[in-house]
């Protein structure tokens, strides 16, 4: 019965439309209305998200541009990796669960944290992104601590900053002059730029990242720095290269920053912790394996090579696995040996 | 012939409260401890109130593959499906659907390829399983396309709750005085998801207050899952001016859920897919016709309890309602086939087919 009365009643819209009791725009300005708005609140979506998290919405592990690697997230972020992610991710999750209650998807901050919710966080937040591709089962010690090379920004930006302008202005250059070594996208450097520093980076991917910014040279940090003048530094900032040493490649490291600093220059680096390594991969345990240190063994080397003003940040609330260490060259005295290292 | 198992474990990728699939998970547990076998429940992920309840998957147990069996509560693509396809015991699946992925994938990038996930992993299973099973004849022939050799139909073990609760009194009065200024009450309860279209409805709605009926409301009941989706709707409404007649009521207690069944003058469902639709149920029981797009399951779920359409022009669907809503006949006796209909979906019934299939496996190896 019920499929005569639907012939019926199409007869009924057949005729009301050729009676013009239906106004002939009507279903197409609905059909128009609604794009308009699903387009705005599709970009609206992606912009909050991007402002939640960080500006990179040209990031390939940020908003819609990565749409088959969640698949893989999800098939390979295990329960078991998920129990070893660790504090850091917690706390990531929270900001996560803030994030979906501001955007209205739950009522209550208090979310029951999933594998699910992981992914969802690993679409807006680029360092959970990295964390979870790392927890895949296999994954190297190397690429847990790509995972966890931290991104500096927020306080810890502004902690560098601090640091590097204790540094006495260069007598060859007004500015100061800085390396970051290595810099990734070479955002840090941007920001450094910006506020007057005079830097340069290096980074082994330099080609694929810098979008032809000539500051930037494609170089590794190590071979960089063994090439570079001694004392031409007033700056030093080491990312990337301190979160996957090979053992030894520390002490080398320290004794390239002495080397290449002018004397008052300040080194910063920014690393991850080496026991949040080890969490997400017990292979980082195993001292043969490329890994962070830890900071008083930084302090220790930077100390044995000459640089004082010895500094430790942590910045917990941003980055809990995060830490930062600088030192400066002592003025009265050049470190025995400059220049023959 | 295999030996008869000593416990038949189920997997599912997640299991949450009042959900239909976890529901329908749970049931089938009390089913087959009835049978006599040991069974526990296994999840990627599990809702806090059914800690305890339910395992993390990685506690599978995989000891004596020719003692246990295991079945598969397949609804999207998961790490659990891998989990199944390693096990080495006989393996079951209990087939609820997953979306098309292009419905979603607009929206909700992750869950598109959740989705598309889930239908390459349903294939991957189709070679390993002995039998399949699903909870309506729709979702069985996407086995049997999907290449499963032993298929039947074993249907949804509804949580009844939604049934049986009683109204919500302060709802109850609050829809009582809407009605008093005229206008019917248009309902449709489901996730606020993209493939669930209540963009579709809003859009008959609007058609219906131009045309028939200037101060017809609709209750939108269900959470919103989808932020992005929702917030699209939500424009839309007020774009329309439409603010004060479109209700966006959210998640509820079965209490307010059957005031909203009670009071409602129509259930209209304009989704573009459906494995089941429990709303719909749900609305026959409660006497409220129903008028629906015909796709996937929603015929097979109304059979002839409903208006089922095959478009949904918003005029089209406006008028549905329109003649629903004042043929008297026609609209008594789709209460009554509803009625009838949502009895024929009893939880004891669905025991007995989940029994069935059970024991079709036992007696085939």
């Amino acid at each position: 019965m019920t499929s005569e009365v639907v012939a019926e009643i199409e007869a009924q819209v057949r005729q009301m439309r050729a009676n013009g009791q239906v106004p002939p725009e009507l279903e197409g300005d609905l059909d128009k209305c609604f794009e308009e708005v699903a387009e705005a609140s599709l970009f609206g979506a992606a912009s909050l998200r991007d402002g939640d998290f960080g500006p990179d919405a040209s990031h390939p592990t940020s908003g819609l541009a990565d749409r088959p690697s969640f698949a893989q997230l999800r098939r390979q972020a295990t329960a078991a990796a998920r129990r070893q992610l660790g504090p850091s991710l917690r706390r990531l999750e929270r900001r996560a669960s803030l994030a979906a209650a501001r955007l209205g998807e739950v009522a209550s901050i208090r979310v029951h944290v999933t594998v699910d919710h992981l992914e969802r966080l690993a679409t807006s937040s680029q360092r959970a992104s990295r964390v979870l591709a790392a927890a895949r089962p296999g994954g190297s010690a190397a690429s847990v601590a790509g995972a966890l090379h931290p991104l500096v920004e927020g306080p810890l930006l502004a902690w560098v900053i601090e640091r590097l302008s204790a540094a006495p202005k260069g007598t060859r250059d007004p500015a100061r002059v800085v390396l970051h070594a290595e810099c990734g996208d070479g955002r840090v450097v941007e920001a450094l730029a910006a506020r007057g520093f005079n830097v340069r980076g290096v980074d082994p991917h330099a080609p694929v990242r810098s979008d032809g910014d000539t500051r930037i040279v494609a170089a590794g940090a190590l071979e960089f720095l063994g090439a570079t003048q001694g004392g031409t530094l007033d700056g030093l900032v080491l990312t990337g290269v301190v979160d996957c040493l090979r053992p030894g490649e520390g002490r080398v490291l320290a004794q390239l920053a002495a080397r290449c600093l002018a004397p008052g220059g300040v080194v910063v680096l920014v690393s991850a912790r080496p026991e949040a390594v080890v969490a997400l991969d017990p292979v980082a345990a195993d001292l043969a394996h490329r890994r962070p240190l830890h900071p008083v063994t930084w302090c220790h080397l930077l100390a044995r090579y000459g640089l004082s003003v010895l500094e430790v940040f942590e910045p917990e609330a941003s980055e809990p696995d995060v830490f930062a260490v600088s030192a400066q060259r002592p003025t009265s005295a050049l470190l025995a040996g400059e220049g023959s290292a | 012939m295999t030996a008869r198992p000593v416990r038949i474990d189920q997997v599912i990728p997640s299991i949450v409260e009042r959900d239909a699939v976890s529901h329908h998970t749970l049931e089938a547990q009390r089913v087959l401890h009835s049978m006599g076998f040991v069974s526990e429940i296994y999840a990627c992920s599990m809702g806090p109130g059914l800690a305890g309840r339910v395992h993390p998957l990685s506690e599978l147990p995989r000891h004596e593959p020719d003692r246990q069996w295991v079945c598969y509560q397949a609804s999207i693509g998961s790490p659990a499906a891998d989990a199944v396809v390693s096990h080495p015991g006989l393996k079951l699946v209990d087939y609820h659907n997953i979306s098309p992925s292009d419905l979603v994938e607009r929206w909700m990038p992750q869950l598109g390829a959740e989705l598309r996930l889930g239908r390459r992993q349903l294939g991957e299973l189709a070679p390993l399983v002995e039998l399949g099973f699903a909870d309506s004849e729709f979702n069985r022939a996407e086995l049997e396309q999907a290449g499963y050799g032993d298929t039947m139909v074993a249907p949804l073990m509804v949580d009844t709750a939604n049934f049986y609760s009683a109204p919500d009194p302060h709802v109850v009065r609050r829809l009582e005085t809407a009605r008093a200024h005229g206008g019917h009450d248009w309902l449709f309860v489901g996730q606020m998801l993209p493939h669930k279209a209540h963009h579709d409805v809003v859009k008959a709605l609007a058609c219906a207050r131009k045309i028939f009926d200037p101060q017809a409301r609709l209750h939108l009941v269900g959470r919103e899952s989808c932020a992005a989706y929702a917030a699209a709707v939500r424009s839309f409404v007020s774009a329309l001016g439409l603010d004060d007649a479109v209700e966006f009521v959210g998640s509820v207690s079965p209490g307010e859920l059957a005031a909203y069944y009670t009071n409602a003058d129509v259930l209209v469902c304009c989704s573009d897919h459906e494995g089941f639709c429990v709303p719909l149920l749900e609305a026959m029981h409660h006497r409220l016709p129903v008028v629906a797009y015909g796709v996937t399951a929603v015929p097979e779920t109304l059979l002839d309890a409903g208006i089922v359409l095959p478009a949904k022009s918003p005029v089209l669907v406006a008028a549905a309602v329109q003649r629903v809503l004042t043929d008297r006949a026609l609209h008594d006796s789709l209460v009554d086939a509803g009625l009838r209909r949502a009895r024929s979906f009893t939880v004891e019934g669905a025991r007995r087919a989940f029994t069935r299939a059970i024991e079709h496996v036992l007696q085939a190896t």
